[in-house]
């Protein structure tokens, strides 16, 4: 396969600007380089490291990875489904939904299992819940892990979901678990906001997570997920969470770090470090980009369009890499 | 006790249907003490408007989410909760203390507003 190395300037040849190799400099990491991994809705990348070099490549490549791309373990991050939602933005959730399942139904590496970040419902009604997890119930993948989102928890502080997903949580939510040698930790931030603040996991959940993680080796890949971005993404319209600085600092012993969220129904990627930020694309409508608009709510796209900015996630992690490779599917 | 609370809410809605039906046409030169100028607030695009309103003692605030997200009213000091409200959905609260009250979307925390009561 073709390379192309991107200098420390950023430059990459214009035929191949579907791949990046970049070198990984004894001064860290080429920050330009890695914006150009940046995945806006409506495109899709995956992201993999590889002793020290990070590659990205485009779905409409993905033909040419063939092997590369099979690791020990594969799943699925889907967000936002806002079951319920019927305005303009899309007055078919329950299709664009089933959709997804059925995408993920066709990868050609079956997911083991899938997790969900949150606003599975519009309005935290029985009857939302209902549907999603009638709707869940096609897919391959039987395991569904879910963190809250701020719809999921209307009205009642939580109790409903907890009584739906929460059964083997902890706090308001939280919880971690181990798959092939990842550990997974999925974590609540949307409860207990302050006005003018962003998204908040509190002290006591902090305090669980940092237990959590302490008897793990440095070698452990980690996968953090979340509703609300961890990293500060757009603070402007709430893109953020308060206290998660204080959550990553936890993690700095690792490795590999790769962290999940939802919330802002567009596919976003950065890396800092040891951390792979990313967030997912919705199921049920897309939003604006950072300012892009006068507010984050519902964007309207032409019907055609829009099955072609919502989507799935497939996550695939390879013994041995320091990161877990994250390709974002349209559901068009 | 339930038909005084329906008859207040009623007259309410006349009063506001009255002034934007009324403005300009005198209405309020009776009354121009008690009644307030603005007794609603509009939620569009993730914003409250006005985001500062100043009202008299007495005087119901309205507020209506004209957005396609839910919103809720929550007073930061515990004053006022709304429950969660859809489109078009509204809340109302009646401001029988002088004072200044805070409040933001619970959801949404970066929306945040005030009502002025004097």
């Amino acid at each position: 396969m073709k390379k192309e190395v991107v200098d420390k300037e950023g430059k990459m040849s214009e035929k191949r600007k579907d791949e990046l190799l970049i070198d990984h400099n004894h001064d860290g990491i080429d920050r330009r380089g890695f914006l150009k991994c940046m995945a806006w809705a409506g495109t899709g990348a995956l992201c993999v490291m590889q002793g020290g070099v990070l590659k990205s490549y485009s779905l409409s490549r993905m033909s040419e990875l063939g092997p590369k791309a099979a690791g020990e373990l594969n799943f699925v991050q889907i967000s936002d489904s806002h079951m319920g939602f019927n305005k303009a933005a899309n007055p078919d959730v329950v299709g664009t939904l089933k959709a997804a399942i059925d995408k993920i139904n066709g990868l050609a590496m079956p997911p083991e299992f899938m997790l969900h970040t949150g606003d599975i419902s519009h309005l935290s009604k029985p009857e939302e819940f209902d549907t999603v997890d009638q709707i869940l119930k096609g897919a391959s993948a039987k395991d569904v892990f879910f963190v809250p989102g701020e719809h999921d928890m209307l009205d009642d502080n939580g109790q409903q979901y907890l009584e739906r997903y929460g059964k083997n949580a902890k706090g308001a939510g939280w919880y971690s678990f181990d798959k092939k040698g990842v550990h997974f930790i999925g974590l609540v931030n949307v409860l207990n906001l302050k006005a003018g603040g962003l998204g908040t996991l509190g002290q006591e959940q902090l305090e669980w997570m940092k237990a959590d993680v302490k008897h793990l080796k440095h070698s452990t890949p980690i996968v953090l997920f979340a509703h609300i971005p961890l990293w500060s993404v757009y603070p402007e319209w709430g893109w953020g969470t308060e206290d998660s600085a204080q959550a990553l600092a936890y993690l700095k012993k690792f490795g590999s770090v790769t962290v999940l969220n939802g919330h802002i129904h567009q596919t976003m990627q950065k890396v800092e470090g040891n951390v792979t930020f990313h967030t997912a694309a919705s199921t049920a409508f897309p939003q604006p980009q950072p300012g892009k608009a006068d507010s984050p709510g519902p964007m309207k796209v032409p019907a055609e369009q829009l099955k072609s900015i919502l989507g799935i996630t497939d996550v695939n992690y390879v013994r041995g890499q320091h990161a877990l490779g994250v390709v974002d599917s349209s559901l068009a | 006790m339930r038909r005084s609370v329906s008859t207040a809410v009623l007259l309410v809605v006349l009063g506001l249907g009255t002034a934007g039906l009324g403005a300009g046409t005198g209405d309020f030169s009776a009354s121009a003490q008690q009644k307030p100028e603005t007794t609603e607030v509009k939620i569009d695009n993730f914003s409250f408007g006005p985001g500062t309103l100043t009202v008299p003692v007495g005087t119901t605030v309205t507020w209506t989410n004209r957005d396609d997200i839910p919103h809720t009213i929550v007073s930061t000091e515990g004053a006022f909760k709304s429950k969660v409200l859809d489109t078009d959905e509204k809340f109302s609260f009646t401001f029988s203390k002088a004072g200044s009250y805070p409040y933001f979307c619970s959801i949404h925390p970066k929306m945040t507003g005030r009502v002025v009561v004097q």
